[in-house]
């Protein structure tokens, strides 16, 4: 069995006595796309807050790295300190510096030292300038890089994140509802873009939008969440068919809406 | 030495005597006694006249019998053949006469035309005394306070008698014991026979003496106690060392926990002050988020309102009011109508800052709900304007505002001494915060200030009318201020600047209790103000301990002895480390969005 | 717009027009005002009171660096303006030699309290590049101190602002105990020497204030130039991030509180020297000028000036203090309610201070000159 990415063991975290997260166990290989579904509440958010070190666990590990050699506990860990291992996350609800250009944006998220002297004197290469440009396409932003990201649509802005994403080239993207906000054809094309990352990077995506979870899942594994556990772990299409899943989550109301 | 023994019999009858004559007697006057023992021939029933004073606690007793100790008492024939004895009293001029006072009233002698008439000394027959009547009148004296009706009157003579250490008093203490009825003064009166006994020549009666200051380790005792353990160590009288050595120690130990309770008694009513202060911040900063600077101020308009309500219930005031000089009169209310004021000046001083919190929430709070900082700094433009215009309506000196008699004065409990208003304040704490637990949790305003300080623009969503309930919280709290002021006006000066002594403190009692948390601010009040208070009462003695910093050992240890400031300084400290373990305070809320 | 090598972005480049009035009040400042002194036009007074002003303006910068770039509002700032003229000020003392009242080699104030020896600490600062040294360090270190436990756990917004403030008051209530061997509430004044040059003759005193004002003044557009500078570099793009928000930068691997840390430590040497330039040219320096008020006023000079620009905090500090001279002796009982009044207005009204006056009043001159009746109804 090879060594996984992120290993997630036995972490349980609860506010207030109300148990977010229990006992959950999940382990990440290298290049592996995962998608993440569960009902409102499930914990994803929250599961996501204990890899990068937003909130800490009650109890459990939390282990990232590529060999058994070099294996970092995340559980003692700063945000900052998590992010410069190589994990990268986009938040639910867009977070991006509203004050800011797009462009500036992206300079911020841009791989490279973070140290307060290296910004000091940072001057920005050619090769970095045209991986901006670069970016700048894809994310379909090209036009509006001297735009302030506040005045940017709330899809752009989901954009823009996702940019802010790919800019920073991490091992391990946690992507928390991309597709909220986006017209479907920009879903599709969010979801190609997350499958063309697949194999370089390892992902964590988590939707409610099941025909986008269907497109990016293909034949990787779907993790269900519920009440802060793993219901069922598995191909979409045995997830779907799961009684228990269908009770709990796809069973209520009509397919794929939020 | 008979002849002592007989004499002090003498005494004791005498005494005994006294009790029944005082109250035979207590229908005249002292003054008119004293004339009957000056006019009266007989020297046993002089003393008998005299004796009858004993019970009485007329000041115009000791003025004439010391006059008449020192021949400054004579009788005075009138025109009319009348003997009037007088006190001749003042400078004498170059005829050599004096000013004469009439013993049985007091006043000037007067002649028949009605002026005063002033007297020369040689001319006229000095009232006599021989040994026996001064020892008579020395007894009168020196029991003239032991039996005065006021208990606190008593202890001090008795005290006093103490301080002496003068065998010859025992008899007459002993004597007292039999009558003192008041527990305290016949402790007093324990202490001070001990005390005497400390000097008695027989070994036996002094170590009981030590034995029993042990029992009553009293503070006073202490340097006696020394000094008794410094002469029986100069005598190398063992068992007296360690008598006296235990009694020593004992006082010791009930000064420490005089120290202890005093300290935890200041402790908790610096923290009920600092909670008083700090409640309508809890509210205003606490629920609503709102950086209030000019909450000080808010205070100060609550004390000032007590100036005012305090000045119409008495004989009115003059305030300079923009150099207007206006004029408030007063309804020149006495005795317990006036002591009311107070009682009317709490509500008044909760709606005068309401009302100004109002104004304040109106016209430039309510722009600000989304940022807190701006809010402060908006808030600090008020707080001056504020000052400013306090110091132009009432001057930029402090104004007096007196405590009504039932906030004055102390309550000494086993030597710890509690003054009324802390007391008061104490329990006044307890009641607002109980006020303001029943109106957050029990009443509809409460459940909507709750919804709205929550979350308003959902709020405003549901229906709810937030402007008006915005208004409301603020008010409530900015009252709550006044209130602070109405009681601190009871504690400190009444100034323009009064409300910037308390508002740093006030931000500190919140932020370490965790902002928005009652209970927190509660808990946070009495640490602080315990804190303190430990530190006042203990740094001095810590002091000495400073010496090993290098260097600066001695600069800190001097410091140090500073307590207030350096105390003040440590629980500053403190506070930055208290938040490195619990950034968010003693009770934090927890939000979940990216930028809280 | 494209990005050109020599800025790190666009937005940071220079406006012609902004660059051309900077340059312009920069000459008049160091050029026209020691010209007029020289040739006897303003009196030292004048020209000691500008200094101040100029003093006062890099206190204000350093206001804005924390609160105007970074979103720290610092009320501490007073505190270090005022150790900075502290550890001057110690120099300056030392100069006094025995020219005091009492004709000792140690300063007055220690000889009334009984000294008949210079206190250890005291002796080194007899050398001005060790009390230079010094204005920088003591309140370079305990910013750096205060603020690596404020930020590591995390005090930010509001409660940031009150422990400073807090911290401004501890400290002051300290300086005005004698105690601290540091002059009590009177401080330290009386000055007669620096650097060998006298401040209070008759015929050189004029001349060493000249080169106290042109110092400043020159320090003054240093430090611009630097903050420029900075504003233009990838740091201050972090630091307006953490401004706008800080939990997002700490999610892209920026350690907040080591950028924070500099920022605050860097301000406070600003304001060091800013009271290290003053303590000369206001003749004293006492526990007053580290009063929690003076930090909030400074905060006043950068609202009003314009907050996170980087001409408002000393056009404010400017503007408020010429007002402030006139105003407190033509209405001394309405100075403050005019400068309270006038806070609340800017932080109300003009958010963006006098600085954002032009921008704002553009569009409606120009819809005035289209079209007036257009004004009334918009
Ligand atoms: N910081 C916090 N404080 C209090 N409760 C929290 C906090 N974080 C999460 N929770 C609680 O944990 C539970 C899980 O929330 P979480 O946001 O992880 O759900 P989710 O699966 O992401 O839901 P959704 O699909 O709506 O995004 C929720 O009930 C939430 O109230
Ligand atoms: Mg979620």
């Amino acid at each position: 069995m090879p060594h996984p990415l992120l290993a997630v063991e036995d972490v349980s975290k609860s506010y207030d006595g109300f148990k977010a997260i229990s006992n959950l166990n999940f382990y990440l290989f290298d290049g592996e796309l995962r998608t993440v579904i569960g009902p409102n509440g499930a914990g994803k958010s929250t599961f996501f807050d204990l890899i990068t070190g937003r909130a800490q666990p009650d109890k459990g590990r939390i282990e990232f790295g590529s060999s058994p050699t070099d294996s970092h506990d995340l559980t003692t860990l700063n945000e900052y300190e998590i992010n410069r291992l190589g994990i990268g996350r986009k938040f639910q609800t867009p977070s991006v510096y509203v004050e800011h250009t797009v462009w500036d944006n992206l300079v911020l998220s841009l791989k490279g030292p973070r140290g307060v002297f290296a910004s000091l004197f940072k001057r920005l290469s050619s090769t970095e300038r045209d991986r901006l440009d670069e970016l700048l396409k894809l994310i379909r932003l090209d036009a509006k890089r001297h735009w302030k990201a506040g005045l940017l649509a709330h899809g752009e802005k989901q954009w823009l994140e996702i940019g802010m994403l790919l800019a920073q080239e991490p091992k391990v993207l946690l992507v928390d509802e991309p597709a909220a906000g986006m017209t479907d054809e920009e879903t599709r094309r969010t979801g190609e873009l997350l499958i063309s990352l697949a194999g370089r990077h390892s992902l964590v995506v988590v939707e409610h939008d099941m025909t986008f979870v269907r497109q990016i899942a293909r034949d990787s594994q779907v993790t269900v969440l519920h009440q802060g556990t793993v219901l069922c772990e598995g191909k979409f299409d045995e997830v779907q068919s799961n009684p228990k899943v269908r009770e709990v989550y796809l069973g209520r109301g009509k397919h794929g809406t939020r | 030495m008979m002849n002592r023994i007989a004499r002090r019999l003498r005494l004791l009858a005498l005494l005994s005597w006294l009790g029944a004559a005082a109250l035979a007697f207590a229908a005249e006057a002292p003054r008119q006694t004293i004339v009957r023992a000056i006019l009266v021939e007989d020297d046993a029933e002089k003393r008998a006249l005299i004796g009858t004073l004993a019970g009485q606690g007329d000041d115009a007793i000791r003025t004439l019998l010391i006059a008449w100790r020192s021949d400054a008492l004579f009788v005075y024939a009138a025109p009319d053949g009348a003997k009037i004895p007088v006190q001749l009293t003042g400078e004498k001029d170059d005829k050599d006469a004096q000013a004469a006072l009439r013993v049985d009233n007091g006043q000037a002698l007067q002649d028949a035309a009605g002026r005063p008439l002033r007297l020369v000394g040689g001319d006229l027959k000095a009232v006599e005394h021989d040994s026996n009547l001064r020892r008579a009148m020395k007894a009168v004296l020196d029991l003239i306070d032991l039996v005065a009706p006021d208990p606190a009157r008593r202890i001090q003579a008795i005290q006093t008698i103490a301080l002496a250490q003068d065998l010859s008093k025992l008899p007459l203490l002993q004597a007292r014991q039999k009558d003192e009825t008041d527990p305290r003064a016949r402790r007093a009166l324990r202490e001070a026979i001990a005390l005497i006994e400390l000097k008695d020549p027989k070994s036996e009666t002094r170590l009981a003496a030590l034995a029993e200051l042990k029992e009553l380790h009293t503070l006073s005792s202490s340097d006696f106690l020394k000094r008794a353990l410094k002469e029986a160590t100069d005598q190398a009288d063992r068992p007296a060392i360690a008598a006296a050595t235990a009694a020593l120690q004992a006082v010791d130990l009930h000064r420490s926990a005089v120290d202890f309770f005093g300290t935890l008694f200041r402790g908790v009513s610096t923290g009920s002050i600092l909670l008083v202060g700090a409640l309508g911040l809890a509210i205003t900063f606490g629920l609503m988020r709102v950086i209030n600077m000019a909450h000080g101020e808010m205070i100060a308009v609550g004390a000032y309102t007590t100036y005012v309500v305090q000045n119409v219930f008495g004989a009115g005031v003059t305030l300079p009011c923009f150099g207007l000089n206006l004029h408030l009169s007063g309804m020149n209310l006495e005795g317990a109508a006036y002591q009311w004021y107070f009682v009317a000046a709490v509500p008044c001083s909760f709606l005068a800052a309401a009302c100004a919190g109002i104004l304040l929430e109106r016209t430039v709070i309510q722009f600000l709900y989304r940022r807190p900082l701006e809010s402060l700094l908006a808030t600090w433009g008020v707080s001056l304007v504020m000052q400013q215009l306090l110091k132009l309506m009432f001057g930029s000196n402090n104004v007096q505002v007196g405590s009504p008699v039932y906030l004055s004065g102390n309550w000494t409990v086993n030597d710890v001494l509690l003054g009324w208003n802390r007391v008061f304040v104490i329990g006044f704490g307890g009641v607002i915060v109980l006020g303001m637990w029943l109106v957050l949790t029990k009443t509809p305003l409460g459940l909507l200030i709750r919804a709205v300080m929550q979350n308003r623009g959902m709020a405003a969503c549901m229906g709810v009318r937030t402007t008006r309930v915005n208004l409301l919280t603020f008010g409530l709290g900015s009252g709550l201020a006044g209130l602070a002021g109405a009681f601190l006006s009871q504690i400190g000066n009444v100034g323009p600047t009064l409300g910037q002594n308390y508002i740093i403190d006030s931000f500190m009692v919140v932020v370490v209790g965790g902002v928005g948390s009652i209970v927190g601010t509660v808990l946070s009040a009495f640490a602080i103000g315990g804190v303190d208070q430990v530190l006042q009462q203990y740094l001095p003695a810590w002091a000495p301990g400073l010496s090993w910093v290098p260097g600066i050992g001695s600069f800190l240890q001097n410091l140090a002895q500073d307590a207030a400031v350096f105390g003040k300084i440590m629980v500053l400290g403190a506070i930055i480390l208290f938040l490195q373990w619990k950034p968010s305070g003693l009770f934090s809320t927890r939000s979940r969005s990216l930028d809280e | 717009m494209t990005m050109t090598p020599s800025s790190f972005r666009p937005a940071a480049r220079v406006a012609g027009s902004e660059l051309a009035v900077t340059a312009m009040i920069a000459l008049l400042l160091i050029g026209l005002l020691p010209l007029l002194h020289a040739t006897g036009q303003i009196s030292t007074f004048t020209l000691s009171l500008w200094g101040k002003y100029l003093c006062y303006a890099l206190l204000a910068i350093s206001v804005n660096l924390l609160w105007g770039y970074t979103g720290l509002l610092s009320l501490g700032q007073a505190l270090f303006f005022a150790l900075g003229g502290y550890m001057h000020g110690m120099y300056l003392m030392r100069m006094i030699g025995d020219l005091g009242q009492y004709h000792k080699p140690i300063p007055d104030f220690l000889v009334f309290l009984g000294w008949t020896k210079l206190p250890a600490f005291w002796e080194p600062f007899a050398s001005f590049p060790f009390a230079f040294a010094m204005v920088f360090l003591v309140p370079g270190l305990i910013a750096y101190v205060f603020g690596y436990l404020a930020f590591r756990s995390r005090i930010r917004g509001v409660y940031f602002s009150i422990l400073t403030q807090a911290l401004t008051y501890a400290a002051s209530i300290l300086f005005f105990r004698n105690n601290l061997l540091l002059g009590g509430n009177n401080g330290f004044t009386d000055f007669k020497f620096i650097l060998g040059h006298s401040l209070v003759d008759r015929g050189a005193g004029p001349a060493t204030m000249r080169g106290l004002y042109l110092v400043t003044a020159v320090t003054l557009l240093l430090v611009y130039v630097l903050c420029r500078w900075l504003n233009g570099t990838k740091f201050g793009l972090v630091q307006q991030a953490i401004r706008d928000g800080e939990n997002r930068v700490l999610f892209s691997g920026y350690a907040t509180t080591h950028y924070k840390l500099f920022v605050f430590v860097l301000a406070a040497c600003i304001a060091a020297l800013g009271g290290a330039l003053f303590v000369p040219q206001a003749g004293i320096i006492n526990p007053e000028e580290m009063k929690a008020q003076n930090s909030l006023e400074a905060v006043v000079w950068v609202a009003v000036g314009g907050r996170g620009t980087l001409v408002g905090p000393i056009l404010g500090a400017l503007c408020i203090n010429l007002l402030k001279s006139w105003a407190s002796r033509a209405y001394p009982d309405l100075w403050l309610i005019i400068l309270g009044g006038l806070f609340i207005l800017v932080v109300l009204f003009l958010p963006g201070g006098l600085v954002s006056l032009p921008a704002r009043l553009a569009p409606l001159w120009r819809k005035r000159a289209a079209d007036p009746a257009a004004v009334t109804k918009s």
